[in-house]
């Protein structure tokens, strides 16, 4: 269902005709496994939640338990074998999701299997794979992103956390923030200035860091929609053995792209592994929930309202159908991964005008409701009047993308790019070594 | 437009982008509106001949039907068309083949399909009068028994080709239902008066049914059970305006890239400036959704799949819309020369606008996603 925003537990669809006999076989056997070890995918159970520690708990064990079993683990499949994966092409794994559908799968180590495992595959050296990467696959680590600072989080080259060596260690200073899940982490990818007197990209390294370091102070941000999924890091003399460092010293900004690339590939294609599968075409199927508020507010005959919920469904299909075009188009060569940007673009736009006509269609209903109303009602959710667009990239800096990664635009003038970052201009508040 | 084209489709793009560069470009709808003349017969007919109203046409009857994909390689060549703001009237005369093939009789489709192929003949389609529910409701015209046949009476508004047309498809109100007829656009009675029209390229009319008596001939399907043909022609018209409109909105975007690009102010490239470059992304993507819809609404429409009455108003809602948003805003952006008549731009402007408003306004294609969701 397109415009269903839960996952959806319907009808199985497969590519089982494409399948050569060896393919056919290891997809029996998930079939098979998947019907006894794992648990069904429930449509009201969040992927990701990383508040809900009972579940990033179980996401542990199942990941532990389908690597156990033989299938790599989450995202494993493709993994070379001496990193704890099984080195099979990209069409097991397709396979492994196909199965997967009706199933539960540990959406918790996304951030670890979209983000972290391409970036060691690409930056790590041979140790730090040998050591990293079977710790994700077999459960063991869930990580972080250590990237925006208090400082300001659109332009990541200017981090101000400060890394000095001292002997073969690397002494860590200062704080993270909007770090996804960060209480629940055991490692993360942080990015630290380690040189301010090269130009702001040039003086950046990126750090495998122990989040249960006793220098590590981890504390969740309470947000206006509720909830705290979001962490903010003080850092206080963390430590970091040399060996830890990720990819060249002063080469940090070469680590954060493919950081990047990654996570947009990962949101193109859709984050959550397995939960919506691009291959598969659906029909449009028109949401019942917006007639249902239009029937409880009592403006369901009334013209302009029903102008306003035509519109609704034309931005929820139309969200979904172009991340099903992007995402096509990628996979076949169309469009560069680049593209992907214009899906997550798209979603914010169309998430902030859904939200509008919601709040136009609810009148006062959708500020105010009785104690006994529940789920029919718009409700007072902070989430459903505000219009704000910031995680993952703000709407300005996914507007900057598209228009300069995907159209080609020319970029703005900024300060002439070979001036040393500690003589940037920089917030009041700034400490720059 | 899709990105999942496959090798012919390719090939019919490829071929009818050069066939229109050569033959069609924009500067002949100029030439065209400058002289305040109809469309060039020569190029329709060699158009035709490359396939555009034979792909819905049986070979039996002159046409490419059964070895062709239908609506989703018309569409190609539609939005084709639409780069050019191609005059001709391709829209009009493949509603009426693929209503003809789809309800008439052998007898019918051996008259009116084998020059509708060809390019020799012309259809327009009056389906409804004036309103806000303007090019999607019938009702304007009545039909009511008289001796072996009918008597028509009323009037269709916004008549695409009427004035070129050799052929009418007449879609009326029959007591509760909907009965549909071809008939001759010479037959007595009828009246068909040009309307002044923004889009230079389009050529509307006002046609008048005053007591037409039509044979039992004229009939194209059964009496009063014409509303399930009528709901799979509007589909297949609509999947076809709104290529064309991506293909206009597609080609004004792409040379405004090339402006913003090329013109210099305040010592920089304009579109190096966020006021500009941030406007043009949320452009890009819009027109995205509107490739996206436009290709789900034709693949659905051929496949005769449950959503395509949903998918065609989705498309058209967001093909009207974004179309006419973008290159508006595509005008803002060239400053002084957009506003000349020298530059091409209104011409695309024209068409968007056109396009946005006929076969349905976004509004009355909002109401009717209402009602097809049950509110």
């Amino acid at each position: 269902m397109l415009n269903s925003p839960s996952p959806s537990t319907g009808e199985v669809v497969t590519t089982e005709d494409r399948d050569t006999d060896e393919q056919r076989a290891f997809r029996l056997k998930a079939r098979d496994w998947m019907k006894d070890n794992l648990p069904p995918r429930l449509p009201d159970e969040a992927a990701n939640a990383f508040e809900d520690l009972e579940l990033v708990a179980r996401d542990r064990e199942l990941q532990t338990k389908i690597h156990a079993a033989g299938f790599g683990g989450l995202q494993g499949i493709p993994v070379p074998v001496e990193y704890g994966g099984l080195g099979l092409d990209q069409r097991f794994e397709d396979i492994f999701f196909e199965e997967a559908t009706p199933y539960r799968l540990p959406w918790h180590f996304g951030n670890a299997t979209n983000i972290v495992i391409p970036c060691l595959l690409e930056h790590g050296t041979e140790e730090q794979k040998r050591k990293y990467l079977p710790k994700i696959l077999d459960g063991t680590h869930y990580w972080a992103q250590l990237l925006s600072e208090p400082s300001g989080g659109s332009d990541l080259a200017g981090v101000l956390t400060r890394a000095e060596k001292r002997g073969d260690t690397w002494i860590l200073n200062g704080s993270k923030v909007w770090t996804s899940g960060g209480h629940i982490c055991d490692m993360g990818l942080c990015l630290a200035r380690t040189d301010a007197s090269l130009r702001k990209h040039a003086g950046l390294t990126m750090f495998l860091v122990d989040m249960h370091h006793p220098g590590m102070t981890v504390n969740q941000i309470e947000l206006v929609m509720g909830g705290a999924d979001f962490c903010q890091e003080f850092l206080d003399d963390v430590e970091v053995p040399d060996e830890d460092v990720l990819g060249e010293v002063n080469g940090g900004w070469k680590v954060a792209g493919t950081q990047l690339v990654s996570e947009r590939k990962g949101m193109a294609r859709g984050w959550f592994v397995g939960l919506n599968r691009a291959e598969v075409l659906d029909g449009i199927e028109l949401s019942e929930r917006y007639g249902m508020i239009a029937k409880h507010v009592g403006v369901e005959k009334d013209p302009q309202a029903r102008q306003l919920l035509g519109e609704v469904f034309v931005y929820d299909t139309v969200k979904d159908l172009i991340g099903k075009r992007i995402n096509a188009g990628i996979r076949n060569g169309t469009f560069t991964p680049e593209a992907g940007s214009i899906s997550s673009l798209m979603s914010s736009v169309f998430d902030i005008d859904r939200t509008r006509l919601l709040s136009a269609l609810a009148g006062p209903e959708g500020i105010a409701a009785s104690p006994d109303e529940g789920e029919l009602s718009i409700g007072i959710g902070m989430s459903r009047v505000t219009t704000h667009r910031i995680g993952g990239g703000t709407l300005e800096m996914q507007l900057n993308l598209v228009a300069e990664r995907h159209l080609g635009l020319p970029r703005e003038l900024g300060p002439a790019p070979d001036t040393p970052f500690n003589q940037l201009k920089a917030n009041k508040t700034a400490k720059i070594a | 437009m899709d990105v999942t084209l496959n090798e012919d489709q390719t090939m019919l793009q490829d071929m009818t982008r050069r066939f229109l560069e050569d033959r069609s470009p924009i500067t002949a709808l100029r030439k065209q509106a400058d002289n305040d003349g109809g469309f060039d017969r020569d190029v329709w007919k060699d158009g035709a001949e490359l396939g555009w109203v034979a792909l819905f046409v049986p070979e039996d009857n002159g046409g490419i039907a059964e070895s062709a994909g239908g609506v989703a390689d018309a569409v190609v060549v539609a939005e084709e068309l639409g780069r050019v703001v191609f005059s001709g009237p391709f829209l009009s005369t493949c509603a009426v083949a693929d209503a003809i093939a789809r309800s008439g009789s052998a007898e019918q489709r051996d008259a009116h399909l084998p020059g509708l192929a060809a390019g020799d003949t012309f259809g327009a389609w009056c389906l409804s009068g004036r309103g806000p529910m303007a090019g999607m409701d019938a009702g304007s015209v009545t039909a009511a028994q008289s001796g072996g046949g009918h008597e028509l009476n009323g009037f269709a508004a916004f008549v695409q080709d009427a004035g070129d047309a050799d052929l009418l498809l007449v879609t009326a109100r029959d007591g509760d239902g909907i009965s549909q007829f071809v008939i001759p656009a010479g037959t007595a009675g009828v009246s068909i008066e040009p309307m002044e029209a923004l889009d230079l390229g389009r050529r509307l009319s006002v046609v008048t049914f005053n007591g037409v008596k039509t044979d039992a001939n004229a009939l194209l399907g059964e009496a009063g059970k014409g509303a399930d043909a009528l709901e799979k022609q509007l589909q297949v018209l609509l999947a076809l305006q709104c290529a064309e409109t991506v293909g206009v909105a597609d080609r004004a975007f792409e040379f405004t890239l090339e402006w913003v690009n090329d013109r210099y102010a305040f010592g920089r490239q304009i579109g190096s400036y966020q006021g500009l470059k941030h406007r043009l992304a949320r452009h890009c993507g819009h027109l995205e959704g509107a490739k996206a819809a436009a290709a789900h609404a034709a693949t659905a429409v051929q496949s005769g799949a449950s959503d395509a009455a949903i998918a065609v108003s989705i498309a058209k809602s967001q093909c009207g819309r974004a179309a006419t948003e973008i290159i508006r805003d595509c005008l803002q952006m060239h400053g002084g020369i957009g506003l000349t008549w020298e530059h091409d731009i209104h011409l695309y402007l024209r068409r968007a606008v056109s396009n946005e408003q006929l076969w349905g306004s976004p509004a009355a294609h909002h109401e009717r996603l209402c009602q097809l969701a049950g509110v």
